[in-house]
């Protein structure tokens, strides 16, 4: 397939051995997730194990898109048994922007397999085909920026990068600078909450990597490459470019469109200054909107999103404005390679606690932090030093949250009241399953914190305000019925019911609802995680196209037929993200996954919502079409129970274990994957 | 926009009466505050020019540091179009040329070019902007889009050129009129505006 360089590195870190795997053997799964799924299938030969097992098999899978001018094709996903997940540690996934996905494309590398566990520190300095692997007793240690300037110096030697090119191989040069992923002392320190960090701010955050790669004793991978990735049709990629700008995209964009129309440039995500800033907005590779933001000062940079909201109202209450904290907690996290969510939530448990008189000086949990300081710079710096350097209780909170609260004796109260803001898989809230409830329902029938953006853009249309800082909800642009028909109208194979966005109380358990959990398990296996295009700019709604009717599910085809010289439909992408949902499925059910475990904390079931911004949701009250409210609102247990037999139904799983069936497995081409769970007696029963 | 509004048409070099080297009919200026650093216009060059994508074989570059502080941390280096373009006086074959069929834009014939790399170490502005094609090993340079085989739409100074097409920030401008020739202040300008307000940084 044309974009694709026909070689994946694999690189035994015990051995310290580098051989490649030929990228046709597993061209079927076109890349990225796919990929990653079916080489963790076939290499991962005991699947029961943990994060830190030496069997634990890491991918890091590019597309065939990676390193083209589609807009915003510039993701690299990464997966292997993970450390965050609670109580198991799921086979999962994560992803990450910037420049890493695309030179590891340009070096000639369709992805990156690690196994194994290196006996002494170690990096692997990639320069086209040339990957050595190399001792990292001098870059041990030090911070992720640190760690990524030594290793520019050692790369490119001398260069000057304002007048110079690098020679990478053998007359090949170039003027870029390696990429490079690092972990930085959180996850030398076998936290599970860290994270690996690329440039300033761009992270495989989620999933409990970080830590992984600090058992193997892998400090960073840096790549440099001079090679070309072909394209099928040039011509036809220009032309679908200047296509899509026209459709989707405006200059100079509308300023309070922002929160939808992710295919034009747009305000750095979540930056708020008194005055203007001198600074840049900065973009991933081939990015159309370019979300970050460099600037003169160095505060916040790269940062964006959660991560420069983390620390927002704490310093706010403090100080009574935003200050340079809020910024400086960004970069602090970013340095140590620590998870954004993780730190906000976690910052936030132990002050709750603090605050009930249960955590402090000689209280039940002994803690010295300076809570005074809390919304100060002081207090993240002092929190963040215990954590990594696991004293005190920092040696429980570097286990993560929920782990934490085990061990102090209060992971059910806290579960049950909602103090310990955990409520799936053990990971942080990200959105609120009673409110966000296909955020919820995807995370719960996976394996993490789901992160994917598709629907919960009619969520941002209606809620838009200028809420933080300030609050108050304006007027949506759009109704709840026109977003609701959009997005119906994309959701192949299930197109043309947009009750399957109903937000409401009676709507949420039914089997339309499934499928719209179906759907979007399978959309983004595909379209998202494996061709590699970033969730949050190719949304579902944009006001400037035809229709208000977004990108998503519309665009993709032009762009991927233009670099692969293949036709791929909407509809067909969905059917393979089909296939890898269920492959996804037979290793976590190879992992010990049964039904009942798939439970949500219980205070989703027991606390009704309630929250100072305002949260509405599409949804039908008494047959009309509006934003509902989610206040107030609490899923339903039993109703959750009968919910989730639906959705093992309508995926063809046994609706007493959630494993998958022989027939659905041989209907997504995974006979192979059949037999296995039947020889392990994990098979899912055929329905009666 | 800073710039002359001099014509390149009443514009010719001439060092002496035997070489006159009339100015080319465009210029490409940059604004490298409002580089967002995506480097779509080194990919876009890079596959009009050959069919597939390669930064170092793209004919502009941009160099972010990524751990560096604004605005110090993005350079552009765009082939200026030099007026009394340096490259073309050192090379030995008369490869590099000016193109008088399309809009004099200084241009590499590959049939004659032999490889020595006197242009690239010629040219007076860090990044050479004649580039090294490691595949061929043969120079190349900006032609503007003149030569651009692998895109159907008409090029050069009076046509399309893919970077400024496809820059998302519109960060790349075109100028018919020859820039100041000392300094960068004819070629590096600022194209931010009043659209840049909405962002919330600098306009300076």
């Amino acid at each position: 397939m044309k974009g694709m360089m026909g070689k994946i590195l694999r690189v035994d870190l015990s051995n310290r051995r580098i051989s490649t795997i030929d990228t046709s053997d597993y061209e079927g799964w076109v890349g990225g997730h796919g990929m990653g799924s079916a080489i963790f299938w076939d290499l991962a030969k005991e699947k029961r194990i943990n994060g830190f097992d030496e069997r634990n098999v890491l991918t890091l899978m590019a597309s065939p898109l990676n390193g083209t001018p589609v807009p915003s094709a510039s993701r690299l996903e990464m997966q292997g048994v993970g450390l965050q997940s609670f109580p198991t540690e799921w086979f999962t996934r994560s992803n990450i922007g910037g420049r890493i996905g695309a030179m590891l494309k340009f070096a000639g590398w369709d992805g990156i397999v690690l196994e194994g566990k290196s006996d002494s520190p170690v990096w692997i300095d990639i320069r086209d085909e040339k990957v050595r692997i190399r001792d990292a007793h001098d870059i041990w240690g030090l911070d992720t920026w640190e760690t990524q300037s030594t290793i520019w110096k050692d790369v490119s030697g001398k260069t000057d990068f304002t007048r110079d090119w690098a020679e990478v191989n053998d007359e090949h040069w170039s003027t870029q600078r390696p990429a490079v992923l690092t972990i930085g002392p959180a996850g030398e320190n076998l936290c599970r909450n860290a994270c690996i960090i690329h440039e300033k701010g761009h992270a495989f955050g989620q999933g409990g990597f970080g830590a992984v790669w600090g058992d193997k004793k892998l400090k960073a991978i840096s790549v440099i490459g001079t090679r070309s990735v072909t394209v099928a049709d040039p011509d036809g990629l220009m032309k679908a470019w200047e296509w899509a700008r026209k459709r989707y995209s405006k200059w100079p964009p509308d300023p309070d469109a922002r929160f939808y129309n992710q295919f034009a440039p747009s305000v750095p995500a979540f930056q708020f200054w008194p005055t203007k800033k001198q600074g840049r907005r900065k973009a991933c590779f081939g990015c159309f909107s370019g979300c970050h933001a460099v600037f003169a000062d160095g505060k916040g940079t790269e940062g964006k999103c959660y991560p420069t909201i983390m620390y927002l109202f704490q310093d706010l209450k403090k100080h009574g404005r935003v200050t340079d904290a809020t910024y400086e907690a960004v970069n602090l996290m970013n340095r140590e390679g620590f998870n954004a969510w993780e730190l906000g939530r976690g910052m936030g448990y132990v002050k709750s606690l603090f605050d009930q008189g249960e955590l402090g000086p000689g209280k039940n949990i002994e803690c010295d932090l300076p809570f005074g300081e809390y919304g100060g710079t002081r207090f993240v710096e002092e929190y963040l030093e215990m954590v990594i350097e696991r004293r005190g209780i920092g040696d429980d909170l570097a286990e993560g949250m929920p782990r934490a609260a085990k061990r102090w004796g209060r992971l059910e109260q806290d579960q049950k009241t909602g103090l310990l803001p955990c409520p799936f898989w053990g990971y942080p809230e990200h959105y609120d399953p009673r409110v966000q409830v296909e955020w919820g329902y995807g995370t719960i029938m996976g394996d993490r914190d789901m992160n994917e953006h598709e629907i919960n853009w009619l969520f941002w249309i209606g809620n838009p305000t200028d809420w933080i800082p300030s609050g108050g909800r304006k007027e949506p642009v759009i109704s709840a019925e026109e977003v609701a028909n959009i997005l119906a109208e994309k959701m192949v194979p299930y197109q043309g019911d947009p009750r399957m966005l109903d937000y409401s109380e009676e709507n949420i358990y039914s089997e339309r609802f499934a499928k719209t959990i179906a759907w979007h398990r399978h959309f983004t296996r595909f379209w998202r995680q494996s061709v590699l295009l970033c969730d949050f700019r190719w949304g579902p709604i944009n006001t400037y196209a035809p229709g208000n009717k977004g990108e998503l599910a519309e665009a993709e085809e032009p762009f991927f037929s233009a670099v692969t010289g293949k036709k791929v439909t909407i509809e067909e992408g969905v059917e393979l993200g089909r296939k890898i949902w269920n492959l996804d499925n037979a290793i976590w059910t190879l992992q010990g996954r049964h039904r009942d475990q798939v439970d949500f904390a219980e205070y989703i079931y027991r606390e009704p919502f309630n929250s100072p911004q305002t949260n509405y949701m599409p949804g039908r009250e008494n047959g009309k079409w509006k934003y509902l409210d989610m206040t107030g609102r609490r899923l339903d247990k039993k109703k959750f129970e009968e919910w989730k037999t639906r959705f093992y139904q309508l995926e063809g799983w046994d609706p007493k274990t959630g494993w998958p069936t022989r027939k659905i497995l041989e209907s997504v081409q995974l006979t192979h994957v059949a037999d296995e769970l039947e020889k392990q007696g994990k098979l899912g029963a055929a329905p009666s | 926009m800073a710039g002359s509004s001099v014509s390149a048409k009443s514009v010719i070099f001439q060092e002496h009466t035997a070489l006159a080297i009339p100015a080319a009919e465009g210029y490409l200026l940059v604004d490298p505050k409002k580089c967002q650093g995506c480097l779509s216009c080194m990919m876009a060059c890079s596959l009009v020019h050959h069919g597939s994508v390669n930064l170092s074989l793209a004919r502009i570059q941009v160099t972010h540091d990524h751990l560096a502080d604004f605005p110090g941390d993005a350079v552009i280096s765009m082939c200026r179009q030099c007026i009394e373009p340096l490259c073309l006086k050192a090379c030995p074959e008369g490869a590099l040329h000016v193109d008088s069929a399309h809009g004099n834009v200084r241009t590499v014939d590959a049939e004659n070019c032999i490889g020595c790399g006197e242009c690239i170490k010629a040219c007076p502005y860090p990044i050479a902007r004649s580039v090294w094609n490691h595949e061929s090993g043969l120079a190349e340079k900006c032609d503007l889009c003149a030569e651009a085989p692998f895109w159907k739409e008409t090029g050069g100074p009076a046509g399309k050129k893919a970077c400024i097409e496809i820059c998302p920030v519109h960060a790349i401008a075109f100028t018919a009129n020859v820039p100041m020739q000392e300094g960068d202040s004819g070629y590096l300008v600022n194209l931010r505006g009043k659209a840049w307000e909405q962002f919330g940084l600098t306009t300076d």
